[in-house]
């Protein structure tokens, strides 16, 4: 039989039960768009995490100062500098580092004219760019001078620079951090949400030797909060933790058994783990919403069943006029095959007008890809042939006398 | 002597049934020539349908031989038996069998989807034989909006749109009047005389059969009798009883 009488022929009993044809696309429909937003959901998820991944900074290190303990109380990380210039100094000459950060953030007010902003700077070295893989939009970075100087220089991230300067260049005008004078050398390009959800665009850099003599006051002396360790090549992570490991504990002389004053983490694990979750969440999500096209597949099944013992008689018929058992499978798996694909067809439009609704109204980035639109529509035709065939092969292998004889 | 257009040979149809087997038909020898009008009778359960069903390739016999144009129709597969349906033969049902949501014409026409014909071409036989049965104003109706007689004319017309040389048909009268009877039977005898078609038709009443002109009767499988049918003793009779 051609394809076009068979088209012909199921177009037509699609159409002459409306009702029931659209009941059984429905459980396709849902299946697919269910499929298509599941699919959506998870791609997004793991494009954002993706982003942060890659802001975050390649095969990175950070050294945080450590619990100390006070009196007998232990005091959480980071709250009690332990780590100073020197140590940094000492981990640059480590073999397989790229670079070093030292870096203090504080918060402070930061004035340009009439504006005021409340903001994190920190102080830092020029390495601080390389180590979190972040451009300038604008300027310069700081210079050996600026650091051996102790200048008054800044760079300003996005938020900042928005908010003191509206959308003007702030690079060689001068900005007032708690009170002193400080020159705009550079404006950071854009870097969106860290992990935390906080704005990374709205800081201040400014050199770690300024922020030790010139802000942030006499309590931290030469101490900084956290060393970023940038290794020369992800394999090199793991070795460069040791030694940083080693050395520190050497510089610290923290003595064997007893707790370490710092604490060496491997962001890049820690990223690759959030991305390794979201990517099984996303199988997950898919795989729940293949059950509903597996449900849906059922109701082809079904309701071809139906549509083969009600038209016994006109199988019996075709086949006394001469048609052929495999005319017969290739009439009802094609009505089958077609039902799931209107349904399919419907669903991705469904799917995706959901994808966009969602996005809008949450903000969310869920992402139709191309690929998830052909897994779709493979799995929704592979459904309909498969759960069309058993009906189909019913109907050819009928007697044709006893289909005549149906009533 | 050349090869009738169906001899059976010791014909024979067994059904296995739970209770027993049940012999449909036995011991089935007869001839049937081109251009013949038969008529079959019997009572019910005298294997005269079953003997429709298996000149009509829709069964095959259990022993014995049936040579359809001298080729055996026993050692032939579903798929060649279908084409021999599709190609050879037509049938017309009691209850006419029309697909209720396809028009007259397509009705008509559906013998020739499975012969591949394309749709022009099967539109064009389909009114040609819708003409010849007197339906041509009725192309585009579907089946319930046309009364009994109108349908089993359809149904003739479909039987013969792949130039079938056997039209097989069982009780084409028993749903319709008298009126309509005998339009269906001028029909066939048109046919027979007109296109040499070889008619066998199963019927119960005698003066349908006085239509035909060769009488077969049936009884518990085996045929009976084997008559030319005499017209006007046919006639006599029902006007006796």
């Amino acid at each position: 039989m051609i394809y076009s009488e068979l088209l012909r022929e199921s177009w037509r009993a699609m159409r002459t039960n409306r009702m029931r044809t659209a009941l059984t696309m429905l459980g396709m429909l849902i299946g697919v768009a269910a499929v298509v937003a599941m699919l959506a959901v998870g791609n997004g998820a793991r494009a954002s995490v993706n982003a942060v991944i890659s802001s975050l900074g390649s095969n990175m290190l950070m050294v945080i100062s450590g619990a100390r303990t006070s009196g007998g109380l232990h005091v959480s990380s980071g709250s009690t500098p332990t780590l100073h210039l020197t140590d940094a100094d000492a981990i640059r000459g480590l073999p397989g580092v790229a670079a070093v950060a030292p870096s203090s953030p504080q918060a402070a007010q930061v004035v340009y004219g009439a504006n005021n902003w409340s903001t994190s700077v920190l102080g830092t070295s020029p390495d601080y760019l390389q180590i979190r893989d972040w451009p300038l939009a604008r300027g310069s970075n700081f210079s050996p001078s600026d650091m051996r100087g102790a200048a008054r220089v800044a760079i300003l991230g996005q938020t900042v620079a928005q908010n003191l300067f509206g959308g003007a260049d702030p690079v060689g005008h001068t900005i007032r951090i708690a009170r002193s004078p400080y020159q705009v050398i550079g404006l950071l390009a854009a870097k969106g949400q860290s992990f935390g959800g906080q704005d990374q665009d709205d800081t201040v850099l400014i050199p770690i030797t300024t922020a030790q003599r010139k802000l942030f006051g006499a309590q931290f002396g030469d101490t900084v909060r956290v060393i970023m360790v940038q290794a020369q090549g992800p394999e090199l992570l793991a070795p460069v933790q040791d030694e940083v490991d080693a050395l520190l504990t050497q510089r610290h002389h923290i003595a064997a058994g007893q707790d370490p004053d710092f604490n060496v983490r491997n962001l890049t694990e820690f990223a690759n783990a959030a991305a390794s979750t979201t990517r099984t969440m996303s199988l997950l999500l898919g795989l729940i919403a293949s059950i509903s096209l597996i449900v849906g597949g059922i109701g082809i099944m079904n309701i071809m069943l139906v549509s083969v013992t009600e038209r016994t008689r006109e199988v019996g018929l075709r086949m006394a006029v001469g048609a052929r058992p495999a005319d017969i499978l290739q009439q009802f798996l094609m009505e089958a095959v077609l039902v799931s694909f209107a349904g399919c067809l419907a669903g991705l439009l469904l799917g995706i007008a959901s994808v966009l609704v969602v996005n809008r109204l949450f903000t969310m980035h869920g992402l139709v890809t191309a690929g998830s639109v052909l897994i779709a529509v493979l799995v929704s035709v592979t459904v309909g042939t498969f759960f069309g065939f058993y009906p189909a092969r019913k109907a050819s292998r009928l007697e044709p006398i006893e289909a005549l004889r149906y009533q | 002597m050349s090869e009738p257009l169906i001899r059976t040979v010791h014909m024979g149809k067994r059904y296995a049934l739970p209770a027993g087997d049940l012999q449909a038909l036995a011991d089935v020898s007869v001839a049937i020539g081109e251009a013949e009008f038969i008529a079959i009778m019997g009572p019910s359960g005298s294997g005269k349908s079953t003997f429709m069903n298996v000149l009509g390739c829709l069964d095959v016999p259990s022993e014995g031989e049936y040579f359809l144009r001298g080729q055996s129709v026993r050692s032939m597969d579903v798929d060649q038996r279908a084409h021999l349906r599709n190609t050879l033969i037509g049938f017309v049902f009691q209850s006419y069998n029309l697909l209720p949501r396809l028009s007259a014409v397509e009705n008509i026409g559906l013998p020739l989807v499975y012969a591949g014909v394309g749709v022009r071409e099967r539109d064009r036989r389909s009114r040609e034989l819708l003409a010849q049965v007197g339906l041509d104003r009725y192309a585009g109706f579907l089946p319930p909006q046309l009364s009994g007689g109108q349908q089993q004319r359809v149904a003739i017309a479909r039987s013969l749109v792949n130039d079938a040389t056997l039209l097989l048909a069982d009780e084409p009268t028993g749903n319709l009047d008298s009126h309509s009877s005998d339009e269906i039977l001028a029909i066939f005898e048109r046919l027979n005389r007109e296109r040499r078609l070889t008619i066998v038709l199963v019927t119960h009443e005698p003066d349908v059969a006085a239509h035909a002109r060769r009488l077969i009767r049936f009884h518990d499988g085996r045929i009976v009798s084997d008559t030319p049918v005499d017209r006007a003793a046919t006639i006599q009779r029902t006007v006796v009883a």
